[in-house]
């Protein structure tokens, strides 16, 4: 298996490196300065000019590539152009643990909740209770996040103001003491998890669901039941392990969702995660940030998927890697 | 084989869970390596009482007033530094005053004035009759934070560091006067003389009007003894940019980046004293309706630019809020090409536009656009209709004989068919078998501007114009622009406070980078001239009296209508004078009402 991981890693190299080299390309083609800021009456014409200078944008794209490979060989992916120079992996450096948090948070909720219905629809199949929680599943899953997120700010903040709308903290939360300022940390994270989650449990859901009908009608089920073994046992010890085999894949592929879902989950609550940074640096057509962004975001997610396959070769003996 | 799967199952579980786990304990603690340290703020609604809280769209960029280039940035590094003098909009007469300790530029109007120049760094100045040398003598009692005295040599400094082209500051236009400036590189030993600590000395290549030189020589100084050791190569990324030395009202306490700013009012300040309220926060918050949200919750006391549409939920949602108005000073227009814009990329020369060409057309435009209808619509009593782009808040330039292009379809047909435009079998008017259609462009995420294009769209195919609407996201908008590729766009301007509309109106195109419709008339540009060498800018009035007309008539644009800027108000909030100049501008002068009184 470690030959497998290794062997994965290789090929995961140059195809990050193909994917930021893409980048490289797209974003100095597509339309925008970063220096249009700049372009205004009253600041001279001069500025713009020498901004562009000491962003390296007056070289011809080639020479621009090769400098950058340059850089980037040696580690340095360069300085952000729209947030005060700061080296990019910096900028990422205080964004990511947010994003990480959100992310770990909602997958952890995602699973949760996810297998939990799908076992209860699955134990009562075609029972009211089924019906109840496959349609408020699908209403779910079909919702737009940006708009449930709002929603939930309308109820949850302004009608019934039980949470807070954004920011990772109150005013003055550094005076509650460290278990305090924990608290109120998770405090703030509960709308923004749970609007993130929402939509990809109901997925789980219905993917658990599907694979526990399956498993509950083999053999093996109705010989536990046979045995004279309590429905308990039989549903969560017998029959939930093995249905949850094909749902273990889903927490790799289910990184990029989580991940592009915090993109303006981020922008909402205003928290200054990676989605934000992301989203700000492509209007600012920061490239050094953009491109370092894609190189973290690819990066997670070919590590997101390498993670899945050996989770499931740990799981099922009939995967050999 | 059965229970070995399902242990190999609970194993990769166990397996992910313990990852999570620490990557999640991981990320929790390095959160809040950033706050930690700082607790100095009191508890819950105690922290409140003694902190405002301003609502930002987005982090400033630097708090450093040389390379500081946004609203925001200059909002909060003119709390953090001192001025050489304090400066102030008249509203009575539309004109900047520049006050010094001992002297004022000019006489402030009874009920005008509530800036004391108290903040200021110069003690008087004087400007030589030939309009080319200004003295400046400062004050001996100011000091920065550290306890070094503010001299002179600090704005030598400065100066050359606001006009180091590595270092490429927003503000190197202030600095066009100079001498040597007219030869491409300004030559400090001689522009900027410092013969002692208390005297500073600007010399200029040619004569400026007084109220122009001390605009231009107030810039923000630096205390050269913090920055002197910074490479200008490395003065955008230098760490001093993080912990700014400053003197004035408030001095920074914390930045997390792309969150919360906080400022704690500066004890030690004698410029003019000390903020009022203890500690102001400017809170990144990115998203529109959350700041809404927030303002209705109290979690924020200021909002800029809220929406129309939104004050009556709003006062409605939480009745300790009120609406303040700051303005005339952006407007919004319709820009059509004047010339051949394929023509003039090609050749450089000047052909008029096919359909926009004509003043008359023009004109036409105007009179089909119903103005008034956007306004009541969505402006309300927070717009008036635009004329030309000297705002009637100038008032002592404003022309307000001026009577605005009534909606007229019907003259606006008329118009059209004396330049030969006719309804062609579809009904859209036609000449020379060219239809009058066209596509009119918008930035995107721009609600006013999307209400008043449906507007335009209807009124002009009302009398059998063909206008399609298209949205682009800003950053390609504005390169289309720029790039001359638009015939027909939607855009607005704000104005500044010193009438200089020649980067808009200029003939030379390649000089005036801002005429995007290609509007040429020579007349304008002498008006502009003119007015430039008159040394007191009320002399200039019959100039821009004409310039005026001249706008009104030849249309080079449909000027739509100025904007009242409407900023989210908590009414705990006391003493605040809102001015055209800025929403913050006496901002140390606030106090905030403890929270208990508030909900009486």
């Amino acid at each position: 298996m470690l030959i497998y991981i290794l062997k994965r890693l290789l090929i995961a190299v140059p195809l990050i490196f193909g994917v930021l080299t893409l980048t490289f390309f797209i974003i100095r083609l597509a339309p925008g300065d970063p220096a249009a800021f700049f372009i205004q009456p009253g600041i001279s014409p001069n500025v713009a000019e020498q901004i562009r200078a000491q962003y390296g944008l007056n070289d011809p794209l080639p020479v621009q590539y090769f400098k950058w490979l340059a850089n980037v060989l040696q580690g340095d992916f360069g300085r952000s152009f729209s947030r005060a120079q700061q080296p990019v992996f910096d900028v990422i450096a205080e964004a990511l643990p947010i994003t990480v948090t959100i992310a770990g948070l909602t997958l952890v909720a995602n699973f949760t909740f996810g297998i939990l219905i799908g076992i209860i629809s699955a134990v009562r199949q075609n029972s009211f209770l089924d019906r109840f929680l496959t349609v408020t599943a699908l209403f779910f899953y079909s919702m737009p996040e940006f708009w449930f997120a709002l929603m939930m700010i309308i109820l949850f903040a302004l009608k019934f103001p039980v949470f807070p709308v954004s920011g990772l903290n109150e005013i003055g939360a550094e005076s509650y003491g460290p278990l305090g300022f924990l608290l109120d940390r998770f405090w703030h994270l509960v709308l923004p998890v749970t609007v993130l989650s929402i939509n990809g449990a109901a997925g789980i859901a219905r993917y658990v669901r599907g694979s526990m009908l399956e498993v509950i009608r083999q053999d093996y089920i109705r010989t536990a039941r046979a045995k004279g073994l309590p429905e308990k046992v039989v549903i969560l010890k017998h029959a939930l392990r093995n249905a949850l085999l094909p749902v273990i894949t889903l927490i790799g592929s289910s990184l990029p969702f989580i991940f592009s879902g915090a993109l303006f989950i981020e922008v909402i609550f205003a928290f200054p995660g990676m989605g934000r940074v992301t989203v700000e640096a492509i209007f600012a057509r920061d490239y050094p940030l953009i491109i370092a962004n894609t190189f973290i975001s690819g990066s997670l997610i070919v590590l997101g998927n390498l993670f899945a396959d050996v989770l499931y070769a740990v799981a099922d003996p009939r995967i050999k890697l | 084989m059965i229970e070995t799967s399902s242990d190999r199952v609970s194993a990769a579980f166990r397996f992910a869970g313990a990852l999570l786990c620490i990557v999640m304990a991981l990320s929790l603690s390095s959160c809040n390596r950033h706050k930690g340290s700082n607790g100095k703020a009191g508890k819950g609604s105690a922290a409140m009482d003694s902190t405002l809280v301003i609502a930002m769209l987005g982090d400033a960029d630097y708090l450093n007033p040389v390379i500081g280039a946004t609203v925001t940035s200059s909002n909060i590094f003119g709390l953090i530094y001192p001025s050489l003098l304090q400066s102030e909009f008249d509203t009575t007469t539309g004109l900047m005053n520049y006050m010094a300790l001992e002297k004022k530029l000019r006489e402030v109007t009874p009920g005008q004035g509530k800036k004391t120049p108290q903040g200021a760094l110069a003690k008087s100045w004087r400007l030589s009759d030939d309009h080319k040398t200004l003295t400046y003598i400062l004050r001996h009692d100011a000091l920065w934070d550290d306890g070094k005295p503010i001299i002179s040599a600090d704005f030598k400094f400065s100066y050359q560091l606001y006009g180091n082209p590595v270092i490429a500051s927003a503000r190197q236009q202030y600095l066009a006067e100079l001498i040597g400036a007219d030869k491409g590189r300004i030559d400090f030993d001689k522009a900027i003389e410092t013969p002692n600590d208390t005297t500073l000395i600007f010399r200029f290549y040619k004569p400026v009007p007084e109220h122009l030189a001390l605009f231009h020589t107030s810039l923000t100084p630096l205390p050269a003894h913090r920055w002197k050791d910074v490479k200008p190569e490395e003065f955008r990324h230098s760490p001093l940019n993080l912990d700014p030395l400053g003197a004035g009202p408030y001095k920074l306490k914390n930045w997390q980046q792309q969150q919360e700013i906080v400022l704690v009012s500066n004890r030690k300040s004698n410029l003019p004293k000390p903020g009022n309220i203890p500690a102001i926060s400017f809170k990144v918050v990115p998203d529109y309706t959350v700041r809404l949200t927030q303002l209705q919750t109290r979690a924020v006391d200021v909002v800029e630019n809220i929406k129309p549409e939104d004050f009556t939920a709003l006062l409605k949602a939480n009745h300790q809020l009120e609406i303040k108005t700051v303005g005339l000073r952006v407007y919004d227009y319709v820009g059509w090409a004047n010339i051949d814009q394929e023509e003039y990329k090609k050749n450089g020369t000047f052909k008029p536009h096919p359909l926009f060409g004509s003043a008359r057309v023009r004109l036409a435009l105007t009179t089909a656009i119903d103005r008034q209808a956007i306004i009541d619509g969505y402006l309300k009593q927070y717009g008036v209709v635009c004329n030309n782009d000297i705002s009637p808040s100038l008032k002592w330039a404003y022309n307000n004989r001026i009577i605005p292009h009534a909606f007229d379809p019907s003259k606006a047909s008329a118009l059209l068919k004396a330049e030969g435009w006719l309804p062609g079998p579809d009904g859209i008017l036609q000449k020379n078998g060219k239809r009058f259609s066209f596509v009119l462009y918008t930035n995107a995420g721009n609600a006013r501007r999307n209400y008043a294009s449906v507007i335009i769209q209807q009124n002009l195919r009302a009398i059998g114009i063909d206008c399609k609407l298209d949205v682009q996201e800003s950053n390609v908008f504005f390169e289309n622009l720029q790039a001359r590729k638009l015939d027909a766009w939607m855009a607005g301007w704000s104005i500044g406070l010193e009438i200089d509309p020649l980067d808009v109106w200029g003939s030379d195109l390649k000089k005036s980078r801002f005429n995007f419709a290609g509007y040429r008339n020579p007349r304008i540009d002498e008006l502009c001239e003119l007015a430039k060498q008159k040394m007191d800018p009320v002399g200039a009035k019959p100039y821009w009296i004409e310039y005026q007309e001249i706008l009104h008539r030849d249309q080079p644009i449909t000027f739509l209508y100025w904007i009242k800027e409407t900023q989210g108000f908590s009414k705990r909030i006391e003493n605040e004078d809102l001015n055209i100049s800025g929403t913050f501008y006496n901002v140390d002068d606030w106090k905030l009402r403890p929270s208990a009184n508030v909900a009486q």
